[in-house]
């Protein structure tokens, strides 16, 4: 496996980690509430959206775009081009700043961490350095 | 032979594909169709209170819904702008429901008990459901979490937004008179054992955290109809709390 199939895996665990926080930010799982901390207190902040919708969505759609990029980078009609790569790295490079500034507000400005956010941001950064890796691995060839 | 290796490394990466496919899709299937955490009956040991909460709605309604919130808990806010005007008009108003509304201000929340002082002197002037809308609409003016440790200009300002008397609602306000009050609907929530805000108290049934209307509306119906077997039967319908 090269390192863009290994970013279409991870950005599909991400998709079904971000639809879980929107379905958490919906009400439509877990128990969204005040006094309860954590996911709780970082999900009801005004940081939790974006643009008017909650943050969760626009990573649900930030892990699909990453998985379908990937997808056609790895196995579809694109598997031997190279536009794949810096889409890849604008991508994750966005995700990363994206993430860096959300979990900066988690410390500082909510003063709650919730842990899936914490994993999410995780695998951007990882998703990033697969997509660094890819970049370099091309360039070579 | 390079080829031959290439395509055992796709099969092998959309076998991977499906697997963690299949994993998410299970997990959300399972988080969806598990029983909501926290729900749990009302003790039925436990007698009505003496607590007023604000009642809104017919009073005689089959089903009688408590809520126990913080007015700077955001949760409780969201739940107000984006639910409970659903609730009102399509369970409240069609005389399906009355809902008490309980003061339940949390220790971490330092400018509750003002907003909840607020809202008890928009209620002495018949504004309940005005001022509590101001209160939760300009929550980000008066709250500490948005840097304001002195509330009292953005509860003024909900207070002119709702209509009330000025004059009436700043004496008020300053006396602190409504605080043993709060402090009662408080205690009420203590005893139906809250602990997060909003929690409701449905028929006979306490169900913590924000809901959406459809669950919501499961719940005052799952009520409604033990209310009318109980009535049926002759029994005490477990749907009175509040009273």
């Amino acid at each position: 496996m090269n390192s863009r199939m290994v970013v279409a895996v991870i950005a599909l665990g991400g998709v079904f980690l971000a639809a879980y926080l929107t379905l958490y930010h919906y009400g439509y799982v877990g128990s969204l509430a005040c006094g309860t901390g954590g996911c709780e207190v970082v999900q009801a902040s005004s940081y939790a959206k974006f643009i008017g919708l909650p943050v969760a969505l626009w990573g649900a759609g930030y892990y699909a775009s990453v998985f379908f990029v990937s997808v056609l980078g790895s196995v579809g009609p694109a598997a031997d081009k190279r536009w794949p790569t810096p889409v890849l790295l604008a991508l994750n490079g966005w995700g990363v700043l994206f993430s860096g500034y959300l979990t900066w507000a988690e410390v500082t400005r909510i003063n709650a961490l919730c842990r899936y956010c914490i994993a999410s941001a995780l695998m951007v950064v990882v998703l990033f350095g697969l997509s660094v890796l890819d970049h370099r691995a091309r360039r070579a060839k | 032979m390079a080829k031959s290796v290439r395509k055992q490394s796709n099969s092998r990466f959309v076998g991977i594909l499906v697997a963690v496919g299949v994993i998410g899709v299970s997990f959300l299937g399972y988080t969806l169709s598990r029983p909501r955490q926290g729900i749990r009956p009302v003790d039925p040991n436990l007698v009505a209170g003496t607590a007023e909460g604000y009642l809104v709605g017919n009073p005689d309604a089959p089903v009688k819904v408590m809520e126990f919130a913080d007015y700077e808990c955001p949760v409780c806010a969201q739940w107000a702008q984006v639910t409970e005007p659903d609730v009102k008009e399509r369970l409240v108003k069609a005389g399906v429901m009355s809902i008490r509304y309980f003061d339940f201000p949390l220790d971490s929340h330092p400018n509750s008990w003002s907003a909840s002082n607020a809202v008890a002197c928009g209620a002495d002037q018949g504004k309940f459901e005005a001022m509590k809308d101001q209160v939760y609409a300009l929550q980000d003016q008066w709250s500490f979490a948005t840097g304001h440790r002195d509330p009292t200009d953005g509860l003024m300002a909900a207070a002119k937004n709702a209509g009330l008397d000025m004059a009436l609602f700043e004496t008020c306000y300053d006396t602190q008179k409504h605080y043993p009050r709060i402090k009662a609907n408080l205690l009420e929530g203590v005893r139906f054992g809250v602990s997060q805000t909003p929690t409701f108290v449905i028929g006979g049934t306490v169900v913590p955290g924000r809901i959406p209307y459809d669950q919501f509306k499961q719940l005052v119906d799952s009520a409604a109809a033990a209310v009318a077997a109980a009535t049926k039967s002759g029994a005490k319908a477990p749907g009175k709390s509040g009273e």
